[in-house]
């Protein structure tokens, strides 16, 4: 933020007005009786001036004191994919001990611009919190931050909306889009460079068998060893048995790299751009199937290495890596990928590019 | 209250408030205004599910259609726009109440109902509209309050959303049928706020600056009333109305004016000229002599009767011996001005002098005027001694010969009875006495009037039925002196009043209405005799001291308030309002001055009492504290607050840094979940945070002190700070970061 930007956010007023139609007639009517008071002398035109400019001052110190002492929190779910409608749940607090607050509006800011989502708070009691939600989609992928939040009320009258905007900075994080993708049929077995179903340490659950000495404890299958009544241990295979490298290429050439910058992307930009989104969410969806089934995954794009892991923090580590994915030149080499493991490479279509390594299966989506 | 209820309730409350202020002032004809209230009423009950409004629509629309022909129709051909606008308005307020269909028709209403209010500024400028007005307020802060609630729960706002299925819209009928949403807090309330909007309206209402020109104002015209009227005439039959509407208000010291004090003469036309049965003020009359000295704000004028003029500071000095009297006359059908006794000066705001005076004769005061209007009068009570008027001779002033003229057809009868009772008297005061008892003895008083037929009324009053009124006592004190070579000139205004001992000011009604004369007397002036028998003349009386009348005062004391701090505020009002508040505010200063100072200098005087005072619960507050502060088993001292150590101060630190950079840490977290939580997404800093938590917990809740702890996690809060750092001004780059 440059030093006018911020000076200016400091200046900002800490609330801010707008006239609503009703505040608009009320300000017409004033000036018109306020215009005939003058002219006719007739006091109780003056009295009726003084009770339409109280009146506004009155509408605008109470909507003061609705939107004092409101804490507002945003809490995205844990995951948000791009395409997808998520809700972004908000949550009122009014701290004020003996007064309700009544018909507030919350928005999220970003910069300094409301999204097109508000939630609706009819009242909210004193010392007491409510929430509710809004639904929201982000088309793509990439980190989002909301800069804050805009409490607003038009309470009471509805003559002019005053909001407050709050410094309150939530990164979002946009996974991927998510795409019904079929694993590829494993190809290595076949060429016989590894041993599948191997018995190993704590790989996919493989079986149960009765407890020998050594065994670790932490294996016991209670339950199975209560209702048998022989201790049975789990056994698991081989973690190394079922491993895959899926890699990403996520090359674009300059021009297109330069038009995105700019934001001023031509059809043809726009296909190449879209084919390698489309690529970087084959290969997070292709990422998620194979870790839900127990396989072992690695990652590689272009500047981007994510070493072989499994389970649920695996999975969210590739998704973090893949919705931060930069858009890169093909100079950038694409990490090599181990020979005997299986491996995916997801190239986008109609973008081509150079270093790309050899993998078991190529998918050009 | 259910609130659908509530909303509609409040809105009647303000619409009927708004009517009643626009028809009570008597401006609307009675069988509309009370006509157009049932309809209003009755539509309360008008809605679904009893009514379908769409069936009706057609009707309605034919109705309105005919409405404003009329209204065009009658206003063209009577004139009367400001009537017909009233009338239309009460027809498409009715109109409007049958038709409550969406949110748009109740701001219509509301709308409607505020023109109502501007209408009723001009039809009504009664005590009821202050009345209605407060009531107003009152019911539009919650009328409006609660139209916005209903209008926000009608939009699309009120939407409920799931995870698992799509989004729905809450049943808008259960919330308005809802009787969680207003209750009798919310009433009080907002009634407290609209209180509050009143007191804020009477302030701006104070503090507007009254320039106005009154260009286009309009004139409420004069009251026709059973009582006081510009011209006397004798005769006719049936029975005099005692009127008791109030016409004036003479704010004077309660010893002049008071319920014990003598009745107050409140002249205010005066005639010279009698034929027929007719007093009329004649051309050849002597016109009222005054000075007048103008000034932007007010124009004084002094009358002379028959003296020379005087300078200002001459006036000033005789306005200190004569009696002040604050007036506020309501417009009557004369232009006249009324004041105590003999008026001599007269004081009122110089916008009201119109720019062509009125001709003025036989020492009378005119100022036109079309509403109620103030101005100040000081008066000279008490006539001259009776010696000095016994001693009176010399010439009457030029034109005075018109107070001795008598037609030819006063009968001899009656100029022989006035030789017949002041035979032997050699000045005119003894016989003026002469006359005045006279009749007092001879005739009694009467408002059941005989009508004279052909017969010279004073003649048939004097000799055949001796009964009559003020105005035959008056003509006939008249007729006689004149006979008896007495100048003499009859006079009209009122008798008395009740005092009004609310606001020390005597009220003047209708029913007050008197004749008298004046006799003048050459270098003693013009003095005042009434020869209508006192006991008859009180009908309606100083007051009484019973509750009722008490009340009808009070009342009349919220009129007058109304009239003078409302009706008739005007800038010499502001500025003396101002004035007036400025001394007490400096007033309020000195004597606070004045106060610290003498406290000052007591406190020194007697310096132990000072000492005691100052020292004993400034000692007492430190005991108390202590005692407070030490843990103390049998009183249950407050125990001391757990001291934290260096690494939780640090925690502290790095916990607020954190809540401002978005990771805030909700009651239902631990430090330890956020830790992991940071850690999960990747956070910048996860991994020195989750460390210092742990050192967190280990020195705060294990009991561990280690002095390499507190080192290490000083360090890791200065990481998780420059990470921090990095990430905002990676942040500013800009928003929703994309890849490229």
């Amino acid at each position: 933020m440059g030093l006018w930007a911020r000076l200016r956010r400091r200046l900002r007023p800490p609330r801010r007005l707008s006239f609503t139609r009703e505040g608009r007639i009320i300000v017409v009517l004033s000036v018109g009786v306020g215009f005939a008071a003058i002219n006719t002398g007739n006091n109780l035109l003056y009295l009726l001036l003084g009770w339409l400019l109280s009146f506004i001052i009155a509408s605008g110190i109470l909507s003061e004191m609705t939107l004092k002492r409101l804490k507002v929190e945003r809490r995205p779910p844990p995951r948000v994919f791009a395409g997808e409608p998520f809700l972004m749940e908000v949550v009122i607090q009014n701290a004020k001990p003996k007064r309700a607050s009544y018909s507030i509006e919350v928005e999220d800011l970003a910069g300094t611009t409301p999204i097109d989502k508000r939630c609706y708070f009819l009242k909210i009691p004193a010392g007491k919190s409510q929430r509710t939600s809004y639904r929201h989609t982000y088309a793509r992928r990439g980190l989002y931050t909301l800069t804050g939040y805009r409490v607003a009320t038009k309470f009471p009258f509805a003559l002019f909306r005053k909001s407050r905007d709050v410094d309150a900075p939530l990164d979002v994080l946009v996974y991927p889009a998510r795409v019904a993708v079929p694993r590829p049929a494993p190809k290595t077995t076949s060429r016989g460079e590894t041993t599948a179903n191997r018995l190993g340490r704590r790989g996919e659950f493989f079986g149960l068998r009765e407890s020998r000495s050594g065994d670790d404890r932490r294996d016991i299958h209670w339950r199975s060893s209560a209702r048998t009544g022989r201790l049975l241990v789990r056994e698991y295979e081989d973690e190394l048995a079922r491993r895959v490298v899926i890699g990403v290429d996520n090359a674009l050439p300059e021009a297109v790299r330069d038009a995105v910058k700019d934001g001023a992307l031509t059809p043809a930009h726009e296909a190449a751009v879209s084919a390698v989104e489309r690529a970087i969410s084959v290969a997070a969806s292709l990422a998620a199937a194979y870790l839900e089934v127990g396989w072992t995954v690695e990652l590689c794009a272009r500047g981007t290495h994510i070493p072989a892991g499994n389970g649920r923090l695996h999975e969210a580590k590739i998704s973090r890596a893949l919705a931060l994915l930069p858009y890169v030149g093909d100079e950038v080499e694409l990490a090599a990928i181990p020979a005997k493991v299986e491996s995916v490479l997801v190239t986008p279509r109609g973008v081509s590019a150079q270093n790309r390594p050899m993998a078991t299966t190529v998918m050009d989506v | 209250m259910r609130f659908a209820v509530a909303h509609k309730t409040a809105t009647y409350l303000m619409v009927g408030c708004a009517y009643l202020a626009m028809t009570t002032g008597g401006g609307l004809s009675p069988v509309m205004s009370f006509g157009g209230l049932v309809l209003m009423i009755a539509s309360w009950w008008w809605e679904p599910p009893r009514i379908r409004y769409e069936r009706w629509t057609l009707m309605w629309t034919i109705l309105s259609v005919f409405a404003l022909a009329y209204a065009v129709l009658t206003a063209v051909v009577t004139g009367d726009f400001l009537g017909v606008g009233g009338q239309f308005l009460v027809w498409l307020v009715i109109a409007k109440a049958f038709n409550r269909r969406a949110a748009r028709d109740w701001q219509q209403l509301y709308l409607l109902a505020f023109l109502m209010l501007v209408a009723g500024s001009v039809l009504n400028p009664e005590l009821t509209y202050g009345l209605c007005f407060l009531g107003f307020v009152i019911s539009s802060t919650w009328a409006m309050t609660l139209f916005h609630l209903r209008r926000e729960m009608e939009d699309n706002l009120l939407v409920k959303h799931a995870a698992d299925r799509a989004s729905e819209r809450v049943e808008v009928r259960r919330i308005l049928d809802s009787r969680r949403i207003v209750n009798g807090r919310f009433f009080l309330g907002t009634g407290l706020l609209s209180f509050a909007v009143f007191l804020g309206a009477a302030a701006v209402f104070l503090a507007l600056p009254r320039v106005g020109i009154g260009f286009f104002l309009k004139n409420r015209g004069g009251l026709t009333l059973a009582g006081f009227s510009d011209g006397v005439k004798l005769g006719g039959h049936g029975v005099i109305k005692n009127d008791s509407t109030v016409v004036m208000r003479a704010q004077v010291t309660a010893k002049v004016g008071g319920r014990d004090a003598p009745d107050i003469h409140w002249r205010g036309v005066a005639f010279d000229f009698y034929s027929k049965g007719q007093w009329t003020r004649s051309l050849k009359a002597p016109r009222t002599a005054e000075t007048v000295e103008d000034s932007p704000t007010v124009d004084r004028k002094y009358l002379m009767w028959d003296g020379p003029a005087i300078t200002a500071n001459q006036i000033d000095q005789l306005a200190g011996q004569l009696v002040e009297q604050d007036i506020w006359l309501d417009p009557l059908d004369s232009d006249v001005l009324f004041g105590a006794g003999q008026p001599r000066i007269v004081e009122y705001q110089h916008v009201l002098r119109p720019r062509k005076l009125p001709a003025q004769y036989n020492d009378e005061i005119r100022l036109t005027h079309g509403n109620t209007v103030h101005y100040t009068v000081w008066s000279q009570l008490r006539p001259p001694p009776p010696e000095v008027l016994r001693a009176s001779a010399g010439p009457l002033p030029k034109n005075f010969g018109v107070y001795l003229e008598l037609g030819p057809e006063i009968t001899k009868r009656t100029r022989d009875k006035a030789l017949e009772i002041t035979r032997g008297m050699t000045n005119n005061y003894d016989k003026a006495v002469a006359i005045e008892e006279w009749l007092k003895n001879t005739a009694t008083y009467t408002l059941v009037l005989v009508d004279p037929g052909e017969q010279e009324p004073v003649d048939f009053f004097l000799f055949d039925r001796k009964k009559g009124h003020c105005e035959y006592f008056a003509s006939a004190f008249a007729i006689l002196g004149r006979a008896a070579g007495i100048p003499v000139r009859n006079v009209n205004g009122f008798l008395g009043g009740e005092w009004n001992e609310y606001q020390g000011y005597v009220a003047v009604r209708a029913g007050d209405a008197h004749s008298w004369d004046e006799v003048y007397f050459p270098g003693a002036g013009w003095v005042t005799f009434d020869p209508t028998p006192p006991a008859e003349i009180d009908q309606l009386g100083r007051g009484g001291t019973g509750w009722r009348a008490k009340l009808g005062r009070f009342l009349d004391t919220l009129k007058f308030q109304w009239t003078k701090w409302v009706i008739d505020y005007d800038l010499a009002s502001q500025l003396e309002l101002f004035k007036s508040i400025g001394t007490a505010i400096k007033d309020a200063a000195l004597a606070a001055k004045a106060g610290v100072l003498r406290v000052k200098d007591e406190a020194i005087e007697h310096w132990p009492i000072t000492l005691l005072v100052i020292g004993g619960p400034a000692g007492l507050l430190l005991l108390r504290r202590r005692r407070r502060g030490a843990p103390d088993a049998l009183t249950g001292g407050r125990p001391p607050r757990r001291q934290r150590g260096a690494v939780a101060h640090v925690y502290d630190q790095v916990a607020k840094a954190l809540g401002k950079a978005g990771m805030i840490r909700d009651a239902h977290t631990t430090p330890r979940e956020l830790a992991t939580r940071m850690a999960e997404r990747e956070d910048p800093a996860a991994a020195q945070v989750g460390e210092l938590v742990e050192l967190y917990y280990a020195a705060e809740w294990g009991g561990r002190t280690d002095p390499a702890a507190d080192e290490r996690a000083q360090l890791l809060a200065g990481e998780i700070r420059t990470a921090l750092d990095a990430a905002k001004k990676r942040r500013r780059t800009g928003f929703g970061r994309m890849p490229g």
